[in-house]
């Protein structure tokens, strides 16, 4: 491979690999905005992806896939949003139990199939559907950068449509503006008249139902092929939650942090081939530890963390309810 | 559910509740959790009762006592035990600790470098001692760092004590994985990068009852067990946690060091936590970048399973290890069946316990009893 080649390979795997956290991320930052803090994005992924995988396979339809893992991850956010939201349960410990109970039935529903697994090539729509690039015309034929980015699966374009779409829908519209509301203050938005507790199970469901979709996009990108001992999402709805603090709880800086998140994971696996590509300004990447790659979206974010606590002149958007439960008779 | 005019059911807090309803709750809650747990299985074609019973009898049939497998269990047991506890000193003040795995982990990799260093040019005892006190000193400053910063400049402890479970992984996996001269970590034998076995002066001790071999970290951790509950509800330190969990304006108010008491709790709390990693490396003999077995995890779910109940925490981390080991042992019988199925049963026991802490707080209030002309509606 010549050296554009590899750059170009490069960039183009940041997106195809990465875009998945993107679905992780707004799916968590709409649940975020509601004032809950959900740490299940990982178990909720997982479930989004192994029923929207077997339920597309069992009609050779992408398109019933992608619906399918919404539904199924959006069903199980209900389970979070009867405990946090209507029992009053911790938010952390049901997240949590939400990632526990979500990769175990991963791993179960897995096993319990293993003959009858389905494999993806039999599947002519899944395999195709999602396979085939779907070419953006003019851009895509721009050098490098076309190829890169404006020649991708339909999900890569669904990943980016709902950011924009979301990030509209939070900061433009009424009702983007009443569940901000909730996420500051709830007791406040109550004495508005907003309905928190539907507002609350809206916005749950749906973050869910979008972050499902993501962890079906990581079941294709592994052809769908089911391991015993991996599970599909393998750590990136704990990314996903990290990116949230990265991206400001802001699903347009979210598309960004995803880009830069991505390199880091993506240079984990070429830096090997870029430093052979360009010996003189990229030798040194074959010397950096692969784990510093994978660590550094954690590293980043706890330092963002770190001092945005301590520079207090700029404020971070986190919402200021974020992680308590609202109570009307104990505001 | 809850409109807000006219609501047609209301949530109100209970003032208090009988303990025998409190137990009947709980006891409904797992029993409908395992039958969930049960028809799950029936659908992949298990017979649940006969793998409930392997797996709460850990594969021992009848009364033949399986030294191996209580062995086994009690190396899941103790780390589970030990860090469940260690989270519910931060727990009961409130503070969100979900740092367990990388605390486990920095203190494994401290007492692991102490073994590494000087296993050779030390006595047992000596070695030990500085294995423990390095782990839980290392832990502690790893967590303790989390608490600082929350005092100082309120940061959210929960995402940062996120962060740094990674951070701490990715550390251990460097080290596991990076074949160099400087790496004393790896052993030099192999050609695969593998961890270097300690010098046997790093053993955990045994005891030998029989054939069965007892690890003295089981009974540390019944001391710390006893030792927690003592710290808890005898010491003016246990009192100033139950009152900052209760309330820091109530606490600040009282003339009490907040800030002090949740660095100084956060950092016993870690501190414990890396000591079990500390323990655990000990009795493995050497270190694994999987050494956490979730631990960290796992533990949040015993905390708060057993309310931060220091007594309740024995055995509910006692039973979740049932149910680890004896989802392993049970897949010699059921290929299908693995620990991830043991994660999967906890997942949906906790959701129903979650729910029945509910009807334990709270009451179902119906439009009758909440407006006066509510006659019609009843």
């Amino acid at each position: 491979m010549n050296q554009l080649e590899v750059l170009t390979l490069f960039l183009f795997n940041i997106v195809v690999y990465n875009i998945p956290l993107l679905y992780g991320t707004v799916g968590e930052i709409i649940i975020e905005k509601s004032g809950s803090l959900n740490l299940g994005v990982e178990g909720i992924m997982a479930v989004g992806a192994i029923f929207g995988y077997l339920i597309g396979c069992s009609v050779n339809s992408l398109t019933v896939g992608i619906l399918a893992s919404f539904l199924c991850a959006g069903l199980f956010g209900v389970v979070f949003a009867v405990l946090t939201v209507t029992m009053q349960a911790n938010q952390n410990v049901t997240g949590l139990t939400m990632t526990t109970f979500g990769v175990g039935l991963f791993f179960f529903i897995g096993k319990g199939l293993s003959g009858s697994w389905p494999v993806m090539t039999a599947y002519s729509n899944i395999n195709d559907g999602f396979k085939n690039a779907l070419e953006i015309p003019l851009l895509s034929k721009i050098p490098i950068l076309g190829k890169a980015f404006f020649s991708h699966n339909i999900l890569v374009y669904l990943g980016v449509v709902i950011a924009v779409a979301v990030w509209i829908y939070l900061n433009k519209t009424k009702t983007g503006l009443r569940l901000r509301a909730i996420g500051e203050n709830p007791a406040a938005a109550d004495s508005l008249g907003i309905n928190i507790a539907l507002y609350k199970y809206i916005h749950i469901i749906v973050g869910s139902g979008i972050m499902g979709i993501g962890g079906y996009y990581m079941g294709l990108n592994l052809g769908g092929s089911f391991e015993g001992s991996n599970c599909w999402i393998n750590g990136y709805g704990w990314i996903a939650v990290a990116l949230v603090i990265f991206a400001n709880w802001s699903t347009a800086k979210a598309i960004l942090g995803t880009l830069v998140f991505g390199f880091f994971n993506t240079l984990q696996i070429y830096s090997g081939s870029l430093a052979y590509a360009f010996p003189k300004s990229l030798g040194f990447l074959s010397n950096v530890p692969p784990q510093l790659y994978q660590a550094l979206p954690f590293i980043i974010t706890a330092l963002v963390l770190i001092f945005a606590s301590v520079n207090k002149k700029k404020k971070m958007a986190q919402p200021a309810a974020l992680g308590l439960n609202y109570y009307r008779e104990e505001r | 559910m809850s409109k807000v005019k006219d609501p047609f059911v209301r949530i109100v807090k209970r003032d208090k509740i009988h303990p025998l309803l409190k137990v009947l709750f709980y006891c409904i809650a797992i029993l409908a959790a395992l039958t969930v747990g049960g028809v799950l299985l029936i659908a992949i074609g298990v017979n649940p009762l006969v793998l409930y019973k392997d797996m709460f009898t850990i594969g021992m049939l009848g009364s033949r006592f399986a030294y191996k497998s209580v062995e086994g269990l009690i190396t899941i047991f103790v780390p589970l035990l030990i860090t469940s506890l260690a989270l519910s000193l931060s727990f009961k003040m409130r503070f969100w600790n979900i740092g367990g795995e990388g605390q486990f982990i920095i203190g494994a990799l401290a007492a692991a470098t102490v073994a590494l260093k000087f296993g050779e040019s030390m006595s047992s005892f000596s070695l030990l001692l500085l294995m423990f006190l390095s782990a839980m000193l290392a832990a502690g400053i790893f967590g303790g760092f989390v608490a600082l910063l929350n005092v100082r400049f309120k940061t959210n402890e929960t995402l940062m004590t996120l962060m740094l479970n990674y951070i701490a992984l990715y550390l251990l996996r460097f080290f596991g994985e990076t074949q160099a001269p400087w790496n004393f970590y790896l052993s030099d034998e192999s050609v695969r990068p593998v961890f270097q076995k300690f010098a046997e002066t790093a053993y955990m001790p045994t005891i030998s009852i029989g054939k069965f071999s007892l690890n003295i970290s089981f009974l540390f951790a019944v001391a710390i067990c006893v030792g927690v509950y003592f710290y808890l509800k005898k010491t003016k330190h246990g009192y100033e946690i139950s009152v900052v969990g209760d309330s820091a304006n109530t606490a600040k108010y009282a003339g009490m060091n907040v800030k002090k008491i949740i660095v100084r709790t956060m950092f016993f709390s870690a501190a414990l936590i890396g000591l079990a990693g500390g323990f655990y490396v000990s009795g493995a003999k050497v270190l694994s970048t999987s050494v956490t077995n979730n631990v960290g995890w796992t533990g949040i779910i015993v905390a708060w399973l057993s309310k931060l109940n220091t007594f309740a925490i024995f055995g509910v981390s006692l039973l979740i290890s049932i149910m680890q080991y004896g989802a392993q042992a049970a897949s010699t019988q059921f290929p299908i069946i693995d620990s991830n199925f043991a994660d999967l049963l906890q997942g949906i026991i906790l959701f129903f316990v979650l729910a029945a802490d509910f009807f334990i707080r709270f009451k179902l209030v119906f439009r009758k009893s909440a407006k006066k002309q509510g006659g019609k509606a009843a």
